[in-house]
Protein backbone atom coordinates (compact mmCIF):
# COMPACT_ATOMS: atom_id res chain seq x y z
CA UNK A 1 0.00 0.00 0.00
CA UNK A 2 1.19 3.12 -0.92
CA UNK A 3 0.41 5.67 1.73
CA UNK A 4 1.21 8.71 -0.29
CA UNK A 5 -0.65 8.00 -3.01
CA UNK A 6 -3.39 7.36 -0.62
CA UNK A 7 -3.08 10.59 0.80
CA UNK A 8 -2.85 12.39 -2.54
CA UNK A 9 -6.02 11.09 -3.66
CA UNK A 10 -8.09 14.02 -3.12
CA UNK A 11 -5.10 16.11 -4.61
CA UNK A 12 -5.11 13.98 -7.85
CA UNK A 13 -9.14 14.18 -8.00
CA UNK A 14 -9.10 18.14 -7.49
CA UNK A 15 -6.30 18.71 -9.80
CA UNK A 16 -6.26 16.09 -12.73
CA UNK A 17 -10.47 16.61 -13.92
CA UNK A 18 -8.96 18.20 -17.04
CA UNK A 19 -12.25 18.62 -19.13
CA UNK A 20 -12.90 21.50 -16.61
CA UNK A 21 -9.10 22.76 -17.98
CA UNK A 22 -10.74 22.51 -21.31
CA UNK A 23 -13.72 24.40 -20.87
CA UNK A 24 -11.55 26.97 -19.02
CA UNK A 25 -9.31 27.05 -21.76
CA UNK A 26 -12.07 27.56 -24.39
CA UNK A 27 -13.04 30.80 -21.96
CA UNK A 28 -9.55 32.42 -22.33
CA UNK A 29 -9.50 32.11 -26.05
CA UNK A 30 -13.40 33.39 -26.04
CA UNK A 31 -12.54 36.75 -24.10
CA UNK A 32 -9.83 37.10 -26.87
CA UNK A 33 -11.97 37.06 -29.34
CA UNK A 34 -14.01 39.36 -27.44
CA UNK A 35 -11.11 41.61 -27.37
CA UNK A 36 -10.59 41.43 -31.01
CA UNK A 37 -14.45 41.99 -31.83
CA UNK A 38 -13.52 39.21 -34.41
CA UNK A 39 -16.82 38.26 -36.22
CA UNK A 40 -19.78 37.95 -34.18
CA UNK A 41 -17.97 38.72 -31.28
CA UNK A 42 -18.28 42.50 -32.67
CA UNK A 43 -21.61 42.05 -30.91
CA UNK A 44 -21.58 43.20 -27.41
CA UNK A 45 -24.22 39.93 -26.18
CA UNK A 46 -21.75 37.05 -28.26
CA UNK A 47 -19.68 36.97 -25.26
CA UNK A 48 -21.21 37.09 -22.29
CA UNK A 49 -23.77 34.21 -24.14
CA UNK A 50 -20.32 32.35 -24.59
CA UNK A 51 -19.34 32.67 -20.72
CA UNK A 52 -23.06 31.17 -20.30
CA UNK A 53 -22.98 28.49 -23.04
CA UNK A 54 -19.55 27.23 -21.30
CA UNK A 55 -20.32 27.62 -17.89
CA UNK A 56 -23.24 25.21 -18.61
CA UNK A 57 -21.27 22.48 -20.40
CA UNK A 58 -19.36 22.71 -16.98
CA UNK A 59 -22.37 20.95 -15.48
CA UNK A 60 -22.84 17.76 -17.60
CA UNK A 61 -18.58 17.79 -16.82
CA UNK A 62 -19.23 17.94 -12.87
CA UNK A 63 -22.12 15.50 -13.27
CA UNK A 64 -19.73 12.87 -15.20
CA UNK A 65 -17.23 13.03 -12.09
CA UNK A 66 -19.29 13.05 -9.52
CA UNK A 67 -21.11 10.06 -10.73
CA UNK A 68 -18.64 7.98 -12.28
CA UNK A 69 -15.75 9.15 -9.67
CA UNK A 70 -17.76 10.30 -6.25
CA UNK A 71 -17.81 13.37 -4.77
CA UNK A 72 -15.22 14.79 -2.13
CA UNK A 73 -15.56 17.64 0.15
CA UNK A 74 -11.55 19.21 0.61
CA UNK A 75 -10.45 19.66 4.23
CA UNK A 76 -10.50 23.32 5.76
CA UNK A 77 -6.58 23.11 5.27
CA UNK A 78 -7.07 22.32 1.38
CA UNK A 79 -9.37 24.96 0.93
CA UNK A 80 -7.13 27.80 2.52
CA UNK A 81 -4.42 26.46 0.91
CA UNK A 82 -6.35 26.28 -2.71
CA UNK A 83 -7.57 29.84 -2.01
CA UNK A 84 -4.10 31.07 -1.26
CA UNK A 85 -2.80 29.98 -4.14
CA UNK A 86 -5.41 31.18 -6.34
CA UNK A 87 -4.85 34.97 -4.70
CA UNK A 88 -1.49 34.48 -4.97
CA UNK A 89 -1.89 33.53 -8.58
CA UNK A 90 -3.84 36.48 -8.98
CA UNK A 91 -1.65 38.49 -7.89
CA UNK A 92 1.15 37.34 -9.73
CA UNK A 93 -0.45 37.19 -13.15
CA UNK A 94 -1.62 41.66 -12.42
CA UNK A 95 2.12 41.90 -11.36
CA UNK A 96 3.91 40.39 -13.72
CA UNK A 97 2.10 41.55 -16.69
CA UNK A 98 2.04 45.04 -15.50
CA UNK A 99 5.99 44.89 -14.46
CA UNK A 100 7.07 43.38 -17.97
CA UNK A 101 4.94 45.41 -20.70
CA UNK A 102 2.26 47.98 -19.42
CA UNK A 103 0.99 51.30 -19.89
CA UNK A 104 2.75 51.76 -16.25
CA UNK A 105 5.66 54.02 -15.43
CA UNK A 106 7.12 51.56 -13.65
CA UNK A 107 6.54 48.84 -16.88
CA UNK A 108 10.13 47.55 -18.16
CA UNK A 109 8.32 47.32 -21.53
CA UNK A 110 10.17 44.53 -22.32
CA UNK A 111 9.37 42.55 -26.17
CA UNK A 112 7.36 39.83 -24.08
CA UNK A 113 4.41 38.31 -23.80
CA UNK A 114 3.30 39.13 -20.37
CA UNK A 115 -0.01 37.16 -20.29
CA UNK A 116 1.88 33.84 -21.50
CA UNK A 117 4.69 34.27 -19.19
CA UNK A 118 2.78 35.00 -15.97
CA UNK A 119 0.16 32.28 -16.72
CA UNK A 120 2.93 29.77 -17.52
CA UNK A 121 4.50 30.38 -13.83
CA UNK A 122 1.26 30.57 -12.05
CA UNK A 123 0.35 27.06 -13.75
CA UNK A 124 3.68 25.44 -13.07
CA UNK A 125 3.23 26.66 -9.06
CA UNK A 126 -0.13 25.48 -8.96
CA UNK A 127 0.79 21.61 -10.37
CA UNK A 128 3.81 21.49 -8.33
CA UNK A 129 2.09 22.52 -5.21
CA UNK A 130 -0.98 20.59 -5.55
CA UNK A 131 -0.26 17.02 -7.07
CA UNK A 132 3.43 17.55 -8.78
CA UNK A 133 4.73 18.54 -11.55
CA UNK A 134 4.07 15.44 -14.46
CA UNK A 135 5.88 15.40 -17.83
CA UNK A 136 2.78 17.03 -19.65
CA UNK A 137 2.53 19.88 -17.17
CA UNK A 138 6.33 20.61 -17.84
CA UNK A 139 6.22 20.31 -21.35
CA UNK A 140 3.56 22.35 -22.06
CA UNK A 141 3.96 25.08 -19.43
CA UNK A 142 7.50 25.45 -20.19
CA UNK A 143 6.79 25.48 -23.66
CA UNK A 144 4.06 28.83 -22.91
CA UNK A 145 6.97 30.23 -20.62
CA UNK A 146 9.44 29.85 -23.52
CA UNK A 147 6.95 31.07 -26.15
CA UNK A 148 6.04 34.19 -24.57
CA UNK A 149 9.67 34.88 -22.67
CA UNK A 150 11.50 34.97 -26.83
CA UNK A 151 12.07 38.92 -27.27
CA UNK A 152 9.77 39.10 -30.50
CA UNK A 153 6.72 40.61 -29.32
CA UNK A 154 7.40 43.97 -29.94
CA UNK A 155 4.72 46.52 -31.72
CA UNK A 156 1.29 45.97 -30.91
CA UNK A 157 -0.23 44.84 -27.65
CA UNK A 158 0.30 40.97 -27.48
CA UNK A 159 -1.91 40.36 -24.51
CA UNK A 160 -4.65 38.96 -26.86
CA UNK A 161 -2.48 36.30 -28.24
CA UNK A 162 -1.16 35.71 -24.91
CA UNK A 163 -4.90 34.67 -24.00
CA UNK A 164 -5.15 32.45 -26.93
CA UNK A 165 -1.65 30.66 -26.33
CA UNK A 166 -2.69 30.13 -22.84
CA UNK A 167 -6.10 28.69 -23.81
CA UNK A 168 -4.84 26.31 -26.37
CA UNK A 169 -2.23 25.21 -23.73
CA UNK A 170 -5.07 24.97 -21.02
CA UNK A 171 -7.01 22.75 -23.29
CA UNK A 172 -4.22 20.78 -24.09
CA UNK A 173 -3.34 20.21 -20.29
CA UNK A 174 -6.82 19.35 -19.51
CA UNK A 175 -6.59 16.62 -21.68
CA UNK A 176 -3.86 14.73 -20.57
CA UNK A 177 -4.82 15.56 -17.47
CA UNK A 178 -8.11 13.84 -17.81
CA UNK A 179 -6.08 11.03 -19.53
CA UNK A 180 -3.69 10.40 -16.05
CA UNK A 181 -6.82 11.03 -14.18
CA UNK A 182 -8.16 7.78 -15.56
CA UNK A 183 -5.24 5.80 -14.97
CA UNK A 184 -5.17 7.07 -11.51
CA UNK A 185 -9.12 6.16 -10.61
CA UNK A 186 -9.81 3.60 -13.61
CA UNK A 187 -12.14 4.24 -16.81
CA UNK A 188 -15.39 5.52 -16.11
CA UNK A 189 -17.39 2.71 -16.71
CA UNK A 190 -19.99 2.50 -13.92
CA UNK A 191 -19.02 0.34 -10.32
CA UNK A 192 -21.41 -1.63 -9.02
CA UNK A 193 -22.75 1.24 -7.08
CA UNK A 194 -24.99 2.49 -4.29
CA UNK A 195 -27.47 1.13 -2.47
CA UNK A 196 -24.53 -0.19 -0.63
CA UNK A 197 -26.50 -1.25 2.89
CA UNK A 198 -24.15 0.74 4.66
CA UNK A 199 -25.43 2.71 7.31
CA UNK A 200 -28.91 1.51 7.30
CA UNK B 1 11.77 -10.25 26.89
CA UNK B 2 11.16 -7.00 27.02
CA UNK B 3 8.11 -5.71 25.36
CA UNK B 4 7.03 -2.22 23.95
CA UNK B 5 3.61 -1.56 24.54
CA UNK B 6 4.51 1.90 23.53
CA UNK B 7 4.84 0.10 19.71
CA UNK B 8 1.09 -1.67 19.48
CA UNK B 9 -0.58 -1.75 16.45
CA UNK B 10 -4.48 -0.87 16.36
CA UNK B 11 -5.59 -3.64 14.80
CA UNK B 12 -9.12 -2.15 14.00
CA UNK B 13 -7.33 0.07 11.76
CA UNK B 14 -4.41 -2.57 10.86
CA UNK B 15 -6.57 -4.31 8.50
CA UNK B 16 -5.43 -3.17 5.06
CA UNK B 17 -8.30 -2.28 3.54
CA UNK B 18 -9.57 -0.13 6.58
CA UNK B 19 -5.95 1.18 6.76
CA UNK B 20 -6.35 2.36 2.98
CA UNK B 21 -9.75 3.71 4.12
CA UNK B 22 -8.95 5.95 7.04
CA UNK B 23 -5.72 7.42 5.03
CA UNK B 24 -7.94 8.18 1.92
CA UNK B 25 -10.64 10.31 4.52
CA UNK B 26 -7.65 11.80 6.90
CA UNK B 27 -7.02 13.38 4.15
CA UNK B 28 -10.46 15.06 3.11
CA UNK B 29 -13.24 16.35 4.91
CA UNK B 30 -15.77 13.98 3.94
CA UNK B 31 -15.92 11.44 0.57
CA UNK B 32 -18.43 9.64 -1.05
CA UNK B 33 -18.84 5.67 -1.57
CA UNK B 34 -18.01 5.59 -5.22
CA UNK B 35 -14.69 7.66 -4.69
CA UNK B 36 -13.87 5.62 -1.70
CA UNK B 37 -14.05 2.78 -3.78
CA UNK B 38 -12.23 4.18 -6.75
CA UNK B 39 -9.34 4.89 -4.14
CA UNK B 40 -8.72 1.88 -2.44
CA UNK B 41 -9.70 -0.30 -4.83
CA UNK B 42 -12.20 -2.68 -2.85
CA UNK B 43 -15.27 -4.14 -4.48
CA UNK B 44 -18.03 -2.77 -3.15
CA UNK B 45 -19.15 -5.59 -0.69
CA UNK B 46 -15.87 -5.28 0.98
CA UNK B 47 -16.33 -1.72 0.94
CA UNK B 48 -19.50 -1.63 2.74
CA UNK B 49 -18.42 -4.25 5.48
CA UNK B 50 -15.10 -2.37 6.36
CA UNK B 51 -17.58 1.10 6.58
CA UNK B 52 -19.64 -0.40 9.05
CA UNK B 53 -17.25 -2.30 11.22
CA UNK B 54 -15.33 1.27 11.36
CA UNK B 55 -18.85 2.72 11.90
CA UNK B 56 -19.57 0.52 14.59
CA UNK B 57 -16.18 1.00 16.59
CA UNK B 58 -16.83 5.40 16.11
CA UNK B 59 -14.29 5.89 13.70
CA UNK B 60 -16.28 7.19 10.75
CA UNK B 61 -19.75 8.93 10.06
CA UNK B 62 -22.43 7.72 7.76
CA UNK B 63 -24.47 9.66 6.33
CA UNK B 64 -26.78 8.54 3.68
CA UNK B 65 -28.66 10.91 1.09
CA UNK B 66 -29.81 11.79 -1.87
CA UNK B 67 -28.43 13.31 -4.56
CA UNK B 68 -29.82 14.12 -7.56
CA UNK B 69 -32.46 11.97 -6.78
CA UNK B 70 -29.76 9.20 -6.38
CA UNK B 71 -28.89 7.09 -3.23
CA UNK B 72 -25.53 8.49 -1.80
CA UNK B 73 -23.23 7.37 1.15
CA UNK B 74 -21.18 9.57 2.28
CA UNK B 75 -18.65 8.97 5.07
CA UNK B 76 -15.97 11.06 7.03
CA UNK B 77 -13.82 10.47 10.21
CA UNK B 78 -14.64 11.21 13.25
CA UNK B 79 -12.01 13.18 15.17
CA UNK B 80 -11.76 9.65 17.41
CA UNK B 81 -10.98 8.56 14.01
CA UNK B 82 -8.58 11.32 12.79
CA UNK B 83 -6.60 10.81 15.75
CA UNK B 84 -6.25 7.10 15.45
CA UNK B 85 -5.51 7.01 12.31
CA UNK B 86 -2.91 9.36 12.54
CA UNK B 87 -1.21 7.25 15.78
CA UNK B 88 -1.39 4.30 13.91
CA UNK B 89 0.69 5.35 11.18
CA UNK B 90 3.12 7.21 13.56
CA UNK B 91 3.71 3.66 15.29
CA UNK B 92 4.35 2.45 11.86
CA UNK B 93 6.73 4.99 11.03
CA UNK B 94 8.54 4.07 14.81
CA UNK B 95 8.33 0.31 13.80
CA UNK B 96 10.14 0.78 10.24
CA UNK B 97 12.42 3.31 12.69
CA UNK B 98 13.64 0.23 15.03
CA UNK B 99 14.17 -2.34 12.38
CA UNK B 100 16.20 0.14 10.67
CA UNK B 101 18.09 1.07 13.48
CA UNK B 102 18.27 -2.87 14.02
CA UNK B 103 16.90 -2.91 17.66
CA UNK B 104 17.07 -6.41 18.87
CA UNK B 105 15.45 -6.06 22.10
CA UNK B 106 12.21 -4.18 21.31
CA UNK B 107 9.37 -6.85 21.08
CA UNK B 108 5.95 -5.52 19.06
CA UNK B 109 2.91 -6.43 20.10
CA UNK B 110 -0.05 -6.29 17.66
Amino acid sequence: MQRANLERAAAHYSYLRGWFSVAGGLLFILAALANWEAGPFQHAWVFPLGVVGIGAACLPIARFYNEHYGRISVSTRQYVRGAITVAIGVAVMLGLSSLLRSQADWSLDLPVNAIAISFALIMLLSYAVGVGLRAHHVLIWATLLVVGAVPVWDGADPSNIGLVLAGVALMVSGVFDHRLFVRTFGPSRRLNLEDSGVGA
Amino acid sequence: MERNDDLTLDRLIHEPGRLAIMTVLSSLRDADFVFLQRTTGLTKGNLSSHLTKLEAAGLVEIVKRFVRKKPNTNVALTAVGRQRITHHWEQLERLRNLSESGDEHAAVPV
